[in-house]
Protein backbone atom coordinates (compact mmCIF):
# COMPACT_ATOMS: atom_id res chain seq x y z
CA UNK A 1 0.00 0.00 0.00
CA UNK A 2 1.34 3.65 -0.66
CA UNK A 3 1.50 6.36 1.45
CA UNK A 4 0.93 9.37 0.71
CA UNK A 5 3.77 12.05 0.98
CA UNK A 6 4.56 14.55 3.52
CA UNK A 7 3.33 17.16 1.33
CA UNK A 8 -0.13 15.82 0.75
CA UNK A 9 -1.75 19.17 2.25
CA UNK A 10 -0.31 21.70 1.11
CA UNK A 11 -1.43 20.61 -2.37
CA UNK A 12 -4.61 21.61 -4.17
CA UNK A 13 -7.35 19.69 -3.96
CA UNK A 14 -7.67 19.25 -7.63
CA UNK A 15 -4.47 17.31 -7.51
CA UNK A 16 -4.99 14.69 -5.20
CA UNK A 17 -8.82 14.16 -6.77
CA UNK A 18 -6.93 13.80 -10.37
CA UNK A 19 -5.39 10.29 -10.28
CA UNK A 20 -9.10 9.00 -8.84
CA UNK A 21 -10.75 11.10 -11.61
CA UNK A 22 -8.77 9.14 -13.97
CA UNK A 23 -9.42 5.63 -12.35
CA UNK A 24 -12.83 6.38 -11.44
CA UNK A 25 -14.50 4.88 -14.47
CA UNK A 26 -12.64 1.72 -14.67
CA UNK A 27 -13.63 1.39 -11.02
CA UNK A 28 -16.92 1.86 -11.69
CA UNK A 29 -17.41 -0.91 -14.38
CA UNK A 30 -15.56 -3.55 -12.20
CA UNK A 31 -18.05 -2.63 -9.09
CA UNK A 32 -20.97 -2.87 -11.42
CA UNK A 33 -19.80 -6.09 -13.15
CA UNK A 34 -17.81 -7.82 -10.64
CA UNK A 35 -18.29 -6.80 -7.09
CA UNK A 36 -21.91 -6.25 -7.10
CA UNK A 37 -23.00 -9.45 -8.73
CA UNK A 38 -21.11 -11.01 -6.59
CA UNK A 39 -22.89 -9.68 -3.66
CA UNK A 40 -26.27 -9.76 -5.23
CA UNK A 41 -25.58 -13.40 -5.81
CA UNK A 42 -24.61 -14.07 -2.32
CA UNK A 43 -27.88 -12.28 -1.15
CA UNK A 44 -29.79 -14.06 -3.51
CA UNK A 45 -28.74 -17.21 -2.48
CA UNK A 46 -30.44 -16.65 0.92
CA UNK A 47 -34.03 -15.82 -1.47
CA UNK A 48 -36.50 -18.30 -1.79
CA UNK A 49 -37.87 -17.81 -4.78
CA UNK A 50 -38.95 -20.17 -7.29
CA UNK A 51 -40.78 -18.30 -9.96
CA UNK A 52 -43.52 -20.40 -10.73
CA UNK A 53 -44.74 -19.96 -6.92
CA UNK A 54 -43.23 -16.55 -6.02
CA UNK A 55 -42.76 -13.72 -8.55
CA UNK A 56 -40.76 -11.99 -6.12
CA UNK A 57 -37.89 -13.58 -3.67
CA UNK A 58 -38.62 -14.13 0.32
CA UNK A 59 -36.24 -14.75 2.71
CA UNK A 60 -35.37 -18.24 2.96
CA UNK A 61 -32.22 -19.00 5.20
CA UNK A 62 -30.33 -21.91 3.86
CA UNK A 63 -33.45 -23.32 1.85
CA UNK A 64 -31.23 -23.26 -1.34
CA UNK A 65 -28.49 -24.79 0.26
CA UNK A 66 -30.38 -27.47 1.50
CA UNK A 67 -31.65 -28.38 -1.59
CA UNK A 68 -28.55 -28.30 -3.07
CA UNK A 69 -26.99 -30.94 -1.10
CA UNK A 70 -30.23 -33.57 -1.41
CA UNK A 71 -29.97 -32.58 -5.30
CA UNK A 72 -28.71 -35.95 -6.51
CA UNK A 73 -28.16 -34.80 -10.30
CA UNK A 74 -25.91 -31.88 -9.13
CA UNK A 75 -23.66 -34.10 -7.09
CA UNK A 76 -23.49 -36.18 -10.27
CA UNK A 77 -22.50 -32.70 -12.37
CA UNK A 78 -20.37 -31.86 -9.35
CA UNK A 79 -18.00 -34.81 -9.69
CA UNK A 80 -18.39 -34.75 -13.82
CA UNK A 81 -16.47 -30.99 -13.65
CA UNK A 82 -14.11 -32.35 -11.58
CA UNK A 83 -13.78 -34.86 -14.22
CA UNK A 84 -13.71 -32.69 -17.12
CA UNK A 85 -11.64 -30.17 -15.17
CA UNK A 86 -8.56 -32.69 -14.39
CA UNK A 87 -9.41 -34.26 -17.87
CA UNK A 88 -9.15 -30.94 -19.94
CA UNK A 89 -5.78 -29.75 -18.11
CA UNK A 90 -4.49 -33.58 -18.84
CA UNK A 91 -5.39 -32.98 -22.48
CA UNK A 92 -3.87 -29.52 -22.22
CA UNK A 93 -0.55 -30.61 -20.80
CA UNK A 94 -0.70 -33.90 -22.92
CA UNK A 95 -0.61 -32.11 -26.06
CA UNK A 96 1.11 -28.93 -25.34
CA UNK A 97 4.31 -30.47 -24.12
CA UNK A 98 5.67 -31.93 -27.44
CA UNK A 99 4.51 -28.83 -29.03
CA UNK A 100 6.38 -26.74 -27.29
CA UNK A 101 9.38 -28.81 -27.25
CA UNK A 102 9.33 -29.27 -30.80
CA UNK A 103 8.06 -24.88 -31.61
CA UNK A 104 11.16 -24.05 -28.95
CA UNK A 105 13.69 -23.35 -32.10
CA UNK A 106 14.72 -20.38 -33.71
CA UNK A 107 13.66 -21.09 -37.67
CA UNK A 108 10.87 -19.11 -39.74
CA UNK A 109 8.81 -22.07 -39.69
CA UNK A 110 8.67 -22.38 -36.28
CA UNK A 111 8.27 -18.86 -35.37
CA UNK A 112 4.88 -19.02 -38.05
CA UNK A 113 3.93 -22.02 -36.47
CA UNK A 114 4.43 -20.63 -32.67
CA UNK A 115 1.61 -17.94 -33.97
CA UNK A 116 -0.69 -20.23 -35.75
CA UNK A 117 -0.98 -22.69 -33.44
CA UNK A 118 -2.74 -19.90 -31.14
CA UNK A 119 -5.53 -20.31 -33.34
CA UNK A 120 -7.50 -22.43 -31.51
CA UNK A 121 -7.40 -20.42 -28.50
CA UNK A 122 -8.59 -17.04 -29.92
CA UNK A 123 -11.35 -18.41 -32.24
CA UNK A 124 -15.00 -17.91 -30.54
CA UNK A 125 -16.56 -21.18 -28.79
CA UNK A 126 -19.30 -21.28 -31.37
CA UNK A 127 -17.15 -21.38 -34.51
CA UNK A 128 -14.89 -24.23 -32.98
CA UNK A 129 -18.19 -26.19 -31.53
CA UNK A 130 -20.20 -25.97 -34.17
CA UNK A 131 -16.92 -27.30 -36.52
CA UNK A 132 -16.35 -29.77 -34.38
CA UNK A 133 -19.38 -30.87 -34.49
CA UNK A 134 -19.71 -31.18 -38.07
CA UNK A 135 -16.36 -33.49 -37.74
CA UNK A 136 -18.69 -35.90 -35.96
CA UNK A 137 -21.54 -35.71 -37.73
CA UNK A 138 -23.13 -39.42 -38.45
CA UNK A 139 -24.11 -38.21 -42.15
CA UNK A 140 -21.22 -35.88 -43.33
CA UNK A 141 -18.52 -36.01 -40.61
CA UNK A 142 -15.18 -36.82 -41.56
CA UNK A 143 -13.47 -37.75 -37.99
CA UNK A 144 -17.02 -39.64 -37.86
CA UNK A 145 -16.23 -41.94 -40.30
CA UNK A 146 -12.53 -42.25 -38.91
CA UNK A 147 -14.39 -43.51 -35.43
CA UNK A 148 -16.73 -45.69 -37.74
CA UNK A 149 -13.73 -47.64 -38.73
CA UNK A 150 -11.63 -48.38 -35.89
CA UNK A 151 -15.07 -49.20 -34.22
CA UNK A 152 -16.03 -47.01 -31.74
CA UNK A 153 -18.43 -45.02 -33.81
CA UNK A 154 -21.55 -46.96 -34.82
CA UNK A 155 -24.01 -45.12 -37.16
CA UNK A 156 -25.04 -42.29 -34.91
CA UNK A 157 -22.48 -39.77 -33.66
CA UNK A 158 -20.55 -40.58 -30.78
CA UNK A 159 -22.04 -37.09 -29.70
CA UNK A 160 -25.10 -39.31 -28.95
CA UNK A 161 -23.49 -41.84 -26.73
CA UNK A 162 -22.35 -40.24 -22.73
CA UNK A 163 -19.32 -41.76 -21.88
CA UNK A 164 -18.08 -40.88 -25.65
CA UNK A 165 -19.75 -37.62 -25.41
CA UNK A 166 -17.76 -36.62 -22.51
CA UNK A 167 -14.81 -37.82 -23.10
CA UNK A 168 -14.85 -36.09 -26.72
CA UNK A 169 -15.88 -33.06 -25.51
CA UNK A 170 -13.03 -32.60 -22.78
CA UNK A 171 -10.67 -33.79 -26.06
CA UNK A 172 -12.06 -30.53 -27.65
CA UNK A 173 -12.01 -28.37 -24.65
CA UNK A 174 -8.20 -29.37 -23.94
CA UNK A 175 -7.46 -28.81 -27.66
CA UNK A 176 -9.16 -25.35 -27.28
CA UNK A 177 -7.05 -24.23 -24.21
CA UNK A 178 -3.66 -25.95 -25.10
CA UNK A 179 -1.85 -22.71 -26.75
CA UNK A 180 -2.04 -20.91 -23.84
CA UNK A 181 0.07 -23.83 -22.36
CA UNK A 182 2.23 -23.51 -25.34
CA UNK A 183 2.73 -20.14 -25.16
CA UNK A 184 3.72 -20.22 -21.77
CA UNK A 185 5.65 -23.22 -21.79
CA UNK A 186 8.06 -21.48 -24.96
CA UNK A 187 8.80 -18.66 -22.38
CA UNK A 188 10.01 -21.25 -19.86
CA UNK A 189 12.07 -23.19 -22.21
CA UNK A 190 13.23 -20.18 -23.69
CA UNK A 191 14.63 -19.07 -20.33
CA UNK A 192 16.74 -21.92 -20.03
CA UNK A 193 20.56 -21.22 -20.87
CA UNK A 194 21.73 -23.62 -23.61
CA UNK A 195 25.19 -23.65 -21.80
CA UNK A 196 23.72 -26.49 -19.72
CA UNK A 197 22.43 -28.62 -22.27
CA UNK A 198 25.91 -28.47 -23.71
CA UNK A 199 27.52 -29.36 -20.38
CA UNK A 200 25.06 -31.91 -20.03
CA UNK A 201 25.89 -33.71 -23.54
CA UNK A 202 29.69 -33.68 -22.63
CA UNK A 203 29.24 -35.54 -19.89
CA UNK A 204 27.24 -38.32 -21.72
CA UNK A 205 23.60 -37.42 -20.64
CA UNK A 206 20.93 -39.20 -22.87
CA UNK A 207 18.60 -36.95 -25.24
CA UNK A 208 15.95 -38.36 -22.26
CA UNK A 209 18.28 -37.91 -19.60
CA UNK A 210 18.81 -34.21 -20.32
CA UNK A 211 14.63 -33.84 -20.57
CA UNK A 212 14.36 -35.07 -17.01
CA UNK A 213 17.32 -33.51 -15.37
CA UNK A 214 17.38 -30.15 -17.24
CA UNK A 215 14.13 -29.25 -19.17
CA UNK A 216 11.51 -30.38 -16.44
CA UNK A 217 12.62 -28.97 -13.96
CA UNK A 218 12.78 -25.57 -15.20
CA UNK A 219 9.41 -25.82 -16.41
CA UNK A 220 7.07 -27.41 -14.15
CA UNK A 221 6.65 -24.54 -12.30
CA UNK A 222 4.79 -22.58 -15.14
CA UNK A 223 2.71 -26.17 -16.17
CA UNK A 224 1.88 -26.14 -12.46
CA UNK A 225 0.38 -22.60 -12.68
CA UNK A 226 -0.38 -22.03 -15.78
CA UNK A 227 -2.32 -25.54 -15.65
CA UNK A 228 -4.18 -24.33 -12.57
CA UNK A 229 -5.46 -21.10 -14.51
CA UNK A 230 -6.73 -23.25 -17.02
CA UNK A 231 -8.21 -25.15 -14.43
CA UNK A 232 -10.44 -22.56 -13.39
CA UNK A 233 -11.27 -21.55 -16.47
CA UNK A 234 -12.56 -25.05 -17.31
CA UNK A 235 -13.83 -25.20 -14.09
CA UNK A 236 -15.92 -22.65 -15.29
CA UNK A 237 -17.04 -24.18 -18.73
CA UNK A 238 -20.11 -23.52 -20.09
CA UNK A 239 -20.29 -22.48 -23.94
CA UNK A 240 -18.73 -25.74 -25.03
CA UNK A 241 -20.58 -28.57 -23.41
CA UNK A 242 -23.67 -26.12 -24.21
CA UNK A 243 -23.15 -25.88 -27.97
CA UNK A 244 -21.88 -29.36 -28.61
CA UNK A 245 -24.63 -31.22 -26.51
CA UNK A 246 -26.70 -28.99 -24.20
CA UNK A 247 -24.87 -30.76 -21.56
CA UNK A 248 -26.90 -34.03 -23.25
CA UNK A 249 -27.04 -37.33 -23.93
CA UNK A 250 -29.19 -38.01 -20.44
CA UNK A 251 -26.68 -35.45 -18.80
CA UNK A 252 -23.86 -36.89 -19.33
CA UNK A 253 -22.15 -33.36 -20.24
CA UNK A 254 -23.45 -31.80 -18.11
CA UNK A 255 -20.87 -29.65 -16.23
CA UNK A 256 -21.99 -27.27 -13.13
CA UNK A 257 -22.05 -24.06 -15.44
CA UNK A 258 -24.91 -26.05 -17.22
CA UNK A 259 -26.38 -27.31 -13.97
CA UNK A 260 -26.65 -23.53 -12.92
CA UNK A 261 -28.16 -22.04 -16.58
CA UNK A 262 -30.66 -24.57 -16.73
CA UNK A 263 -31.65 -23.77 -13.04
CA UNK A 264 -32.33 -20.30 -14.01
CA UNK A 265 -33.59 -20.81 -16.99
CA UNK A 266 -35.11 -23.78 -17.71
CA UNK A 267 -36.42 -24.63 -13.83
CA UNK A 268 -36.53 -20.97 -13.51
CA UNK A 269 -35.18 -21.37 -10.04
CA UNK A 270 -32.73 -17.85 -9.98
CA UNK A 271 -32.56 -18.26 -5.97
CA UNK A 272 -31.10 -21.45 -6.50
CA UNK A 273 -28.85 -20.87 -9.32
CA UNK A 274 -27.38 -18.21 -7.37
CA UNK A 275 -26.77 -20.65 -4.68
CA UNK A 276 -24.98 -23.09 -7.03
CA UNK A 277 -22.83 -19.77 -7.64
CA UNK A 278 -21.74 -19.18 -4.47
CA UNK A 279 -20.79 -22.05 -4.27
CA UNK A 280 -18.69 -22.68 -7.34
CA UNK A 281 -17.07 -19.35 -6.26
CA UNK A 282 -16.29 -20.76 -2.47
CA UNK A 283 -14.58 -23.98 -4.72
CA UNK A 284 -12.46 -21.26 -6.90
CA UNK A 285 -11.37 -18.93 -4.37
CA UNK A 286 -9.95 -22.14 -2.37
CA UNK A 287 -8.13 -23.09 -5.74
CA UNK A 288 -6.85 -19.84 -6.47
CA UNK A 289 -5.65 -19.13 -2.95
CA UNK A 290 -3.51 -22.78 -3.21
CA UNK A 291 -2.40 -21.18 -6.35
CA UNK A 292 -1.05 -18.35 -4.33
CA UNK A 293 0.63 -20.53 -1.54
CA UNK A 294 2.07 -22.71 -4.32
CA UNK A 295 3.33 -19.46 -6.75
CA UNK A 296 4.55 -17.58 -3.23
CA UNK A 297 6.71 -21.15 -2.54
CA UNK A 298 8.55 -21.45 -5.96
CA UNK B 1 28.36 -32.26 -37.81
CA UNK B 2 27.08 -29.05 -39.56
CA UNK B 3 25.83 -30.71 -41.93
CA UNK B 4 24.18 -33.11 -40.01
CA UNK B 5 22.33 -30.03 -37.53
CA UNK B 6 21.27 -28.63 -40.69
CA UNK B 7 19.79 -31.94 -41.81
CA UNK B 8 18.15 -32.10 -38.28
CA UNK B 9 16.71 -28.82 -38.79
CA UNK B 10 14.97 -29.59 -42.20
CA UNK B 11 13.33 -32.34 -40.92
CA UNK B 12 12.20 -30.20 -37.24
CA UNK B 13 10.64 -28.37 -39.48
CA UNK B 14 8.95 -30.55 -41.92
CA UNK B 15 7.50 -32.11 -38.86
CA UNK B 16 6.46 -29.13 -37.53
CA UNK B 17 4.34 -28.47 -40.34
CA UNK B 18 2.70 -31.42 -40.71
CA UNK B 19 1.71 -31.34 -36.74
CA UNK B 20 0.53 -27.74 -37.50
CA UNK B 21 -1.63 -28.96 -39.92
CA UNK B 22 -2.95 -32.05 -37.93
CA UNK B 23 -3.64 -29.37 -34.71
CA UNK B 24 -5.33 -27.06 -36.96
CA UNK B 25 -7.31 -29.39 -39.23
CA UNK B 26 -10.34 -28.87 -37.62
CA UNK B 27 -10.33 -25.09 -38.14
CA UNK B 28 -9.18 -25.69 -41.81
CA UNK B 29 -12.07 -27.91 -42.57
CA UNK B 30 -14.76 -25.93 -41.68
CA UNK B 31 -13.01 -23.11 -43.86
CA UNK B 32 -13.12 -25.79 -46.31
CA UNK B 33 -16.80 -26.78 -46.03
CA UNK B 34 -17.85 -23.09 -46.38
CA UNK B 35 -16.50 -23.04 -49.96
CA UNK B 36 -17.69 -26.27 -51.44
CA UNK B 37 -20.78 -28.11 -52.71
CA UNK B 38 -23.35 -29.63 -49.90
CA UNK B 39 -23.06 -32.48 -51.95
CA UNK B 40 -19.80 -32.65 -51.93
CA UNK B 41 -19.49 -32.19 -48.13
CA UNK B 42 -21.25 -35.34 -47.95
CA UNK B 43 -18.09 -36.87 -49.83
CA UNK B 44 -15.86 -36.10 -46.25
CA UNK B 45 -12.87 -35.79 -48.58
CA UNK B 46 -10.52 -33.03 -47.52
CA UNK B 47 -9.41 -31.89 -51.33
CA UNK B 48 -12.25 -29.28 -52.51
CA UNK B 49 -13.29 -30.88 -56.40
CA UNK B 50 -15.40 -27.92 -56.49
CA UNK B 51 -15.73 -24.73 -55.38
CA UNK B 52 -18.60 -22.18 -54.69
CA UNK B 53 -19.65 -19.16 -52.63
CA UNK B 54 -23.25 -19.71 -52.64
CA UNK B 55 -23.36 -20.51 -48.86
CA UNK B 56 -21.89 -17.25 -48.34
CA UNK B 57 -23.87 -15.36 -51.23
CA UNK B 58 -26.85 -17.40 -49.01
CA UNK B 59 -26.13 -16.15 -45.63
CA UNK B 60 -25.45 -12.26 -46.68
CA UNK B 61 -29.01 -13.08 -48.38
CA UNK B 62 -30.61 -13.73 -44.55
CA UNK B 63 -32.38 -11.33 -43.17
CA UNK B 64 -31.81 -12.34 -39.71
CA UNK B 65 -27.95 -12.90 -40.12
CA UNK B 66 -27.61 -9.02 -41.66
CA UNK B 67 -29.62 -7.74 -38.49
CA UNK B 68 -27.24 -9.41 -36.32
CA UNK B 69 -23.97 -8.82 -38.31
CA UNK B 70 -25.34 -5.02 -37.68
CA UNK B 71 -25.59 -5.33 -33.83
CA UNK B 72 -22.30 -7.36 -33.28
CA UNK B 73 -20.74 -5.02 -35.25
CA UNK B 74 -22.56 -2.06 -33.12
CA UNK B 75 -21.97 -3.82 -29.81
CA UNK B 76 -18.41 -4.58 -30.98
CA UNK B 77 -17.22 -1.42 -32.27
CA UNK B 78 -19.17 0.87 -29.02
CA UNK B 79 -17.23 -1.88 -26.49
CA UNK B 80 -13.74 -1.11 -28.12
CA UNK B 81 -14.26 2.91 -28.14
CA UNK B 82 -15.47 2.56 -24.54
CA UNK B 83 -12.71 -0.01 -23.45
CA UNK B 84 -10.19 2.27 -24.61
CA UNK B 85 -11.71 5.65 -23.39
CA UNK B 86 -12.00 4.12 -19.74
CA UNK B 87 -8.80 2.28 -19.97
CA UNK B 88 -6.20 5.28 -21.46
CA UNK B 89 -7.02 7.20 -18.19
CA UNK B 90 -7.28 4.39 -15.70
CA UNK B 91 -4.00 2.78 -16.70
CA UNK B 92 -2.00 6.28 -16.92
CA UNK B 93 -3.61 7.00 -13.35
CA UNK B 94 -2.20 3.68 -12.05
CA UNK B 95 1.22 4.66 -13.58
CA UNK B 96 1.52 7.99 -13.28
CA UNK B 97 0.52 8.89 -9.47
CA UNK B 98 0.98 7.49 -6.27
CA UNK B 99 -1.58 7.95 -4.03
CA UNK B 100 -3.40 5.77 -1.21
CA UNK B 101 -5.51 2.95 -2.38
CA UNK B 102 -3.60 2.29 -5.65
CA UNK B 103 -2.82 -1.11 -5.15
CA UNK B 104 -6.07 -1.99 -4.34
CA UNK B 105 -7.91 -0.51 -6.57
CA UNK B 106 -5.06 -1.78 -9.52
CA UNK B 107 -5.83 -5.44 -7.78
CA UNK B 108 -9.87 -5.14 -8.47
CA UNK B 109 -9.65 -4.24 -11.57
CA UNK B 110 -7.22 -7.25 -12.43
CA UNK B 111 -9.18 -9.87 -10.43
CA UNK B 112 -12.27 -8.83 -12.31
CA UNK B 113 -10.68 -10.97 -15.35
CA UNK B 114 -10.37 -13.72 -13.74
CA UNK B 115 -13.17 -13.85 -12.63
CA UNK B 116 -15.15 -16.38 -14.99
CA UNK B 117 -18.65 -14.97 -17.19
CA UNK B 118 -20.40 -18.11 -15.74
CA UNK B 119 -19.61 -17.24 -11.93
CA UNK B 120 -21.50 -13.50 -12.35
CA UNK B 121 -24.00 -14.77 -14.60
CA UNK B 122 -26.95 -15.07 -12.44
CA UNK B 123 -27.12 -12.27 -10.64
CA UNK B 124 -26.61 -10.50 -13.69
CA UNK B 125 -29.64 -11.82 -15.33
CA UNK B 126 -31.49 -10.88 -12.68
CA UNK B 127 -30.34 -7.88 -12.56
CA UNK B 128 -30.59 -6.97 -15.95
CA UNK B 129 -34.02 -8.50 -15.79
CA UNK B 130 -35.47 -6.33 -12.85
CA UNK B 131 -33.93 -3.21 -14.43
CA UNK B 132 -35.90 -3.86 -17.79
CA UNK B 133 -33.41 -3.95 -19.85
CA UNK B 134 -33.01 -7.27 -20.90
CA UNK B 135 -33.21 -7.70 -24.65
CA UNK B 136 -31.53 -4.85 -24.93
CA UNK B 137 -27.94 -3.96 -26.61
CA UNK B 138 -27.11 -1.64 -24.10
CA UNK B 139 -27.17 -4.13 -21.67
CA UNK B 140 -25.16 -6.30 -23.58
CA UNK B 141 -22.50 -4.01 -25.03
CA UNK B 142 -22.07 -2.97 -20.32
CA UNK B 143 -21.41 -6.28 -19.50
CA UNK B 144 -19.05 -7.22 -22.82
CA UNK B 145 -16.81 -3.94 -21.48
CA UNK B 146 -16.27 -6.66 -18.18
CA UNK B 147 -14.39 -8.46 -21.06
CA UNK B 148 -11.68 -6.52 -22.18
CA UNK B 149 -11.09 -3.70 -19.91
CA UNK B 150 -8.84 -5.50 -17.23
CA UNK B 151 -6.50 -6.63 -19.66
CA UNK B 152 -6.64 -3.33 -21.45
CA UNK B 153 -5.84 -1.14 -18.41
CA UNK B 154 -2.94 -3.60 -17.24
CA UNK B 155 -1.42 -4.12 -20.70
CA UNK B 156 -1.85 0.00 -21.47
CA UNK B 157 -0.17 0.96 -17.84
CA UNK B 158 2.79 -2.05 -19.07
CA UNK B 159 3.17 0.79 -21.93
CA UNK B 160 3.26 3.74 -20.08
CA UNK B 161 5.68 2.95 -17.26
CA UNK B 162 8.23 2.63 -20.39
CA UNK B 163 7.49 5.80 -21.31
CA UNK B 164 9.82 7.92 -19.59
CA UNK B 165 8.71 10.52 -17.47
CA UNK B 166 11.33 12.94 -17.99
CA UNK B 167 9.28 13.15 -21.63
CA UNK B 168 5.93 14.44 -19.48
CA UNK B 169 8.24 16.86 -17.61
CA UNK B 170 9.91 18.72 -20.09
CA UNK B 171 6.68 19.31 -21.69
CA UNK B 172 4.93 20.65 -18.59
CA UNK B 173 7.95 22.40 -17.92
CA UNK B 174 6.92 24.31 -21.48
CA UNK B 175 3.50 24.89 -19.41
CA UNK B 176 1.14 22.06 -20.55
CA UNK B 177 -0.53 20.42 -17.91
CA UNK B 178 0.17 16.95 -16.76
CA UNK B 179 -3.24 15.81 -18.32
CA UNK B 180 -2.02 17.98 -22.02
CA UNK B 181 1.13 16.33 -21.64
CA UNK B 182 -0.42 12.86 -21.32
CA UNK B 183 -2.59 13.82 -24.65
CA UNK B 184 0.69 15.30 -26.45
CA UNK B 185 3.48 13.54 -25.32
CA UNK B 186 2.44 9.75 -23.91
CA UNK B 187 -0.53 9.20 -25.87
CA UNK B 188 0.83 9.19 -29.14
CA UNK B 189 3.95 6.89 -28.21
CA UNK B 190 1.86 4.23 -26.84
CA UNK B 191 -0.94 4.34 -29.82
CA UNK B 192 -0.21 1.07 -30.99
CA UNK B 193 -1.21 -0.52 -28.12
CA UNK B 194 -4.13 1.93 -27.82
CA UNK B 195 -5.03 0.64 -31.08
CA UNK B 196 -4.16 -3.65 -29.90
CA UNK B 197 -6.17 -3.49 -26.88
CA UNK B 198 -9.11 -2.03 -28.34
CA UNK B 199 -9.02 -4.57 -31.37
CA UNK B 200 -8.66 -7.07 -28.42
CA UNK B 201 -11.60 -6.23 -26.98
CA UNK B 202 -14.28 -5.79 -30.54
CA UNK B 203 -12.72 -9.59 -30.68
CA UNK B 204 -13.91 -10.62 -27.74
CA UNK B 205 -17.22 -9.24 -27.67
CA UNK B 206 -17.64 -10.24 -31.23
CA UNK B 207 -17.51 -13.86 -30.16
CA UNK B 208 -19.07 -13.64 -26.61
CA UNK B 209 -21.57 -16.10 -26.22
CA UNK B 210 -22.96 -16.84 -22.76
CA UNK B 211 -23.94 -13.37 -22.10
CA UNK B 212 -25.91 -12.88 -25.21
CA UNK B 213 -27.17 -16.11 -24.72
CA UNK B 214 -28.43 -15.36 -21.22
CA UNK B 215 -29.71 -11.38 -22.30
CA UNK B 216 -30.66 -11.46 -25.90
CA UNK B 217 -34.10 -13.57 -27.04
CA UNK B 218 -35.85 -11.90 -29.68
CA UNK B 219 -34.43 -11.70 -33.13
CA UNK B 220 -34.10 -8.39 -33.70
CA UNK B 221 -31.16 -7.56 -30.94
CA UNK B 222 -29.51 -10.89 -31.49
CA UNK B 223 -25.68 -10.87 -32.20
CA UNK B 224 -23.70 -13.30 -34.79
CA UNK B 225 -23.08 -16.11 -32.39
CA UNK B 226 -26.86 -16.57 -31.51
CA UNK B 227 -27.86 -15.87 -34.98
CA UNK B 228 -24.99 -18.87 -36.06
CA UNK B 229 -27.41 -21.27 -33.93
CA UNK B 230 -30.81 -20.00 -35.57
CA UNK B 231 -29.54 -21.14 -38.88
CA UNK B 232 -29.58 -24.87 -37.35
CA UNK B 233 -32.63 -24.95 -38.91
CA UNK B 234 -33.57 -28.28 -38.13
CA UNK B 235 -35.87 -29.12 -40.88
CA UNK B 236 -33.64 -28.00 -43.38
CA UNK B 237 -30.29 -26.85 -42.34
CA UNK B 238 -27.23 -27.04 -45.08
CA UNK B 239 -23.59 -27.33 -43.28
CA UNK B 240 -22.18 -25.37 -46.03
CA UNK B 241 -23.86 -22.50 -44.77
CA UNK B 242 -23.37 -22.66 -40.89
CA UNK B 243 -20.08 -22.99 -41.80
CA UNK B 244 -19.80 -19.98 -44.12
CA UNK B 245 -21.18 -18.47 -40.59
CA UNK B 246 -18.73 -19.72 -38.58
CA UNK B 247 -16.20 -18.08 -40.89
CA UNK B 248 -17.95 -14.79 -41.04
CA UNK B 249 -17.51 -14.92 -37.69
CA UNK B 250 -14.01 -16.33 -37.28
CA UNK B 251 -12.70 -13.96 -40.15
CA UNK B 252 -12.44 -10.88 -38.13
CA UNK B 253 -11.03 -12.63 -35.52
CA UNK B 254 -7.96 -14.24 -37.18
CA UNK B 255 -7.66 -11.11 -38.72
CA UNK B 256 -6.60 -8.67 -36.24
CA UNK B 257 -5.26 -11.23 -34.50
CA UNK B 258 -2.55 -12.24 -37.08
CA UNK B 259 -1.83 -8.11 -37.22
CA UNK B 260 -1.76 -7.75 -34.04
CA UNK B 261 -0.08 -10.69 -32.78
CA UNK B 262 2.57 -9.64 -30.05
CA UNK B 263 0.70 -7.08 -28.41
CA UNK B 264 -2.13 -9.76 -28.15
CA UNK B 265 0.29 -12.39 -26.95
CA UNK B 266 1.41 -10.22 -24.65
CA UNK B 267 -2.20 -9.54 -23.49
CA UNK B 268 -2.69 -13.03 -22.88
CA UNK B 269 0.03 -13.78 -20.76
CA UNK B 270 -0.70 -10.39 -18.65
CA UNK B 271 -3.96 -11.75 -18.51
CA UNK B 272 -3.42 -15.12 -17.32
CA UNK B 273 -0.31 -14.98 -15.62
CA UNK B 274 -0.81 -12.03 -13.19
CA UNK B 275 -2.52 -11.96 -10.47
Amino acid sequence: MTVPTADTERRPFGDIALPYALVAPAVLVALAIAVIPLLYALWLSFQDWYLLRNPQPVWGGLVNFQALFADAALWRAFWRTWIWTIGTVAVEVALALPLALLLNRDTTIARMASALILLPWVMPFIVLGYGWRFLLDSEVGALHSVFQFFGLAGNSSILNDPNLALAIIIFISGWKGMPFMVLALLAALKSIPGELYEAAAIDGASPWQRFTTITLPAIQNTMLIIGLVLGILAFYSFDLPWIMTRGGPQDATTVLGISMYKAVFTDLRPAYAAAISVVMLAILAVASFLSLKLRRRQ
Amino acid sequence: MNEESRLRGIVLDVVTIAVLALVLLPIIWVFIASIRPDADIMTRSLIPARITFDHFANIFARADFLVALRNSLIVGAIVAICTVLIAIPAAYSLSRFTYLGRDFIGFLILATQMLPAVAVLVPIVVIIRSLGMANTLTALTFTHLALGLPIAVWMLKGYIDAVPRELEEASIIDGSSQIGAMFRITLPLIRPAVVAVGTFAFVLSWGEFILALALITSAEVKTLPLALQTLFDPYSFSWGVVMAGGVVIAAPTIVLFLLFRNQLVGGLTAGGIKG
